[in-house]
């Protein structure tokens, strides 16, 4: 560690405030996700040194899972998956006027995720691992249930409504090449569609989109109207409150960022739901809770620390963000895997480092960087708009430069206006979106393993736990549902 | 404008060429090679890894540029849209074929011209270390003598991997579930956790694990062992008749004369043969193949994997 306080120590940390700053931007814009924003700086890093490179982006990471949260907050539009969740109550608290409590409480959220999460990274990567192998293919199909069953609390005020949008969720998941036989489904020939329709597009248009074509039918907000201006950092009496709220993110995050596949989006809504359950003042949440904002926003940042630990002590990417990192890896000719820890400890621990420095930067350039973006948002409303939904379409395409991927987000945003019109909550749609590859791919293939045997799923001791578990969660929504309303 | 500049460049050809180098001039000054695969992503690295030993040789300037989306049939219309004066190209993988047979991509593999075939990637087939197999033969024979039983993995649905394990199945009569994952990572856990009983990829992909001693390697889909593991036995010297090939290479516009291309194979057999790109390529064992670089032997090759992999891909019910 002491190196980090040399020469190279400086350049290091420098390269994380680069990667975190960048991260901010790329995770704030709608369309750029934490593993574009990533790529999009991965040529420049092959003639770096290995640590520089490596901290920068695991730095963007960093940066871009946070950023992600304040457009989530200030204009309900979430600029990454992972910030689905805080959507919810950071926009009510916006809305409320409260924008700048509610960014000061994602951004120490975030703080609180991030360096639990390397805490856990750096201490625990050996045992964390040794549950990573644990997941069986029944056992994935078993997580994915576990995250579906957060519905109930996604879906606002109608069940049956939230049920039909993880059921279109789930329907829009099955477009692309059948994950078991490899047959083409619903792609009308059209090459573009053989990967299947990204979740981040369909994030993009039933919310960015969406909410700009509401916005467009609404009028000019009132100049009087009171709104937050100034970033507001929450004291120590909220801390105390938030406490149980980031606790619960922090639990959930380390968890799901440990079993490859599952990530950041999951466990921000399964944080969500479970701080809600556990929470002295329940019926606060979607009207602009605090915890509602704690949660998700310290699980998704732990996330970023803990989908690492697949990374490094084995090898294998757990997501779009690690597959990128794992490139970064490579280009220096470093292979992740069990010997890195003896063949490049400097790395390693030039890597942890710099994920300290990150998260640090994080905070000091969000404190710069909020009070600018509140300001922003409360120019006149037909300029905002405007500028968003280029940011939007240009953002989109910068992705692939693919026309076709902005008709689809353009198209996705029309249909999400209807549902919002019809009442049909979006949240259950991207759920259903994220989990339904994860759902289907991960139930053929243990039937597949088991001869079409369905015992599987209670033979496997990890998917049985897990089962239960949601079966029991979902009951006990249920009956407190049904206890508040009667 | 660029076609004056071309026209530049030819003008001025006679009186540098016997200056500078026997070869001559490149008719362009920067060469684009282009790529389905994300920076970072496998045909990425090897490009840039390649043209920093083609840039001496062929005295130009090269540039990478990634283009996504459509699974390589966004890159693969770029390239067929460009002007075949040798300035662009794009970096070949079987992707770009069984794409054309999955989709209808309005430019399809054989709206490019192949130039050349540079490498090999080889297969190999691995299990982890507690498992009893030590030898391909051994896995086939118990596969055999317990039909159904066994289970076998493959990173991707429509991939190679997995049309390799259904001819095995089909060669042994073993009757086992060939089971696709997403990706080679989701496979790897699999194979680790002891779900799978044999899993199959690339070296590359299974590097560190089996630097950590955690897989071992029972055969390899080669022709020919590989040089850097000289006691894998091929699946052939193992009584297993299946060979699969996996490349890359180049292939440009339609239409590009005939002088770019013997050019290209002249620089890219030099390259193949320098001391310090061959350090580089033998360490991700990728297996040079000196005699497809020619656009003959290149145009050939891709001719006969596509119709081989249009008749896989038909029997998996995969394609039409």
């Amino acid at each position: 560690m002491a190196a980090l306080f040399s020469g190279d120590g400086l350049v290091t940390i420098l390269f994380a405030f680069a990667g975190c700053l960048w991260g901010i931007f790329g995770g704030a814009l709608p369309g750029i996700s934490p593993s574009i924003a990533m790529a999009l700086l991965l040529p420049f890093t092959y003639g770096m040194d290995p640590i520089p490179a490596i901290v920068l982006l695991a730095s963007v990471y960093v940066g871009a899972e946070y950023g992600g949260s304040i457009p989530a907050i200030l204009i309900r539009t979430p600029g990454t998956n992972a910030s689905a969740a805080t959507t919810i109550d950071g926009y009510e608290m916006a809305r409320q006027g409260k924008g700048g409590e509610a960014l000061g409480i994602s951004l120490i959220s975030g703080l609180v995720g991030g360096l639990f999460g390397l805490v856990v990274l750096v201490l625990a990567t050996e045992p964390l691992a040794r549950v990573a192998l644990a997941f069986t293919p029944a056992a994935y199909f078993a997580l994915a249930v576990l995250g579906l069953s957060v519905i109930a609390s996604l879906s606002g005020g109608s069940l049956l409504k939230g049920v039909i949008g993880a059921g279109l969720g789930l329907m829009v998941a099955t477009v692309g090449t059948d994950p078991v036989s490899g047959v083409p489904r619903f792609t009308f020939d059209s090459p573009e569609l053989l990967g299947g329709i990204r979740p981040i597009l369909v994030m993009v248009g039933l919310f960015a989109v969406a909410e700009m074509l509401v916005q467009i039918g609404e009028p000019p907000w009132a100049k009087a109207e009171a709104r937050d201006t100034r970033l507001k950092l929450p004291g120590f009496g909220m801390m105390r409150r938030l406490f149980r709220a980031q606790a619960i993110g922090c639990g959930i995050g380390t968890f799901e960022g440990v079993t490859p596949g599952a990530g950041g989006t999951v466990a921000a809504f399964m944080a969500y739901n479970e701080a809600r359950r556990w929470s002295a003042d329940p019926d606060a949440f979607g009207k602009g809770s605090p915890e509602g904002v704690a949660a998700p926003e310290s699980a998704n940042n732990v996330v970023t620390a803990t989908a690492l630990v697949p990374l490094l002590s084995l090898g294998i990417p757990g997501s779009n963000s690690a597959a990128i990192l794992l490139g970064g890896f490579m280009v220096h000719g470093l292979t992740p895997g069990p010997l890195l820890f003896e063949r490049a400890p400097e790395v390693v621990w030039g890597l942890y480092g710099g994920l300290l420095a990150a998260n640090i930067a994080m905070v000091l350039l969000g404190m710069v960087i909020l009070t600018p973006a509140l300001w922003l948002v409360n120019r006149p409303k037909p300029y905002l708009i405007a500028a968003i939904l280029c940011l939007i379409v240009s953002g989109v395409f910068a992705i692939e430069q693919s026309v076709f991927d902005v008709g689809l987000v353009l198209g996705i945003g029309v249909v999400g206006y209807l549902l919002r019109l019809a009442g049909v909550p979006v949240l259950p749609i991207v759920l259903g979106v994220v989990l339904g590859f994860m759902l289907e791919s991960n139930y053929r293939r243990s039937l597949m393993l088991s001869a079409g045997d369905h015992a599987v799923f209670i033979e496997d001791p990890v998917a049985l736990v897990l089962l239960l578990l949601a079966v029991a969660l979902t009951a006990y929504s249920f009956w407190s549902e049904f206890k508040r309303k009667t | 404008m660029l076609t004056r500049r071309h026209a530049l460049a030819a003008a001025t050809l006679p009186l540098a060429a016997p200056a500078l180098r026997a070869q001559a001039r490149y008719p362009v000054p920067t060469v684009t090679l282009v790529t389905h695969s994300s920076p970072g992503g496998g045909s990425d690295i090897f490009l840039r890894e390649l043209i920093k030993h083609l840039q001496p040789v062929m005295g130009t300037n090269f540039a990478v540029e990634n283009v996504r989306g459509g699974s390589g049939a966004t890159a693969v219309a770029r390239v067929a849209r460009a002007q075949p004066n040798g300035g662009m190209f794009y970096a070949t993988t079987p992707t770009y074929i069984q794409t054309t047979l999955l989709s209808r991509p309005e430019f399809g593999y054989d709206s490019l011209d192949p130039l050349s075939v540079v490498f090999l990637d080889p297969e190999v087939v691995y299990t982890r270390v507690q498992s009893p197999f030590t030898t391909l033969a051994k896995a086939m024979a118990a596969a055999k003598a317990n039909p159904g039983r066994q289970k076998w993995g493959a990173a991707n649905p429509a991939s190679l991997e997995r049309i390799a394990l259904e001819r095995l199945n089909r060669i042994t009569g073993a009757r086992a579930a060939v089971v696709p994952h997403e990706g080679g990572g989701d496979l790897m856990i699999n194979v680790l956790n002891g779900t799978l009983d044999i899993g199959i990829g690339e070296v590359q992909e299974i590097r560190a694990q089996l630097d950590a001693g955690r897989v071992r390697l029972l055969g390899v889909l080669t022709e020919t062992r590989l040089p850097d593991f000289p006691d894998l036995g091929t699946a052939r010297e193992q009584g297993i008749d299946l060979v699969v090939t996996k490349f890359r290479g180049l292939a440009g516009p339609k239409g590009m004369p005939d002088e770019i291309a013997a050019q290209w194979s002249t620089a890219l057999a030099t390259v193949l043969d320098s001391p310090a790109y061959k350090a580089v390529f033998s360490k991700e064992s990728l297996v040079a193949t000196p005699q497809l670089l020619p656009r003959p032997a290149a145009r050939s090759f891709t001719t006969e994997f596509a119709a081989d992999i249009a008749t896989s891909l038909r029997e998996l019910g995969v394609a039409r």
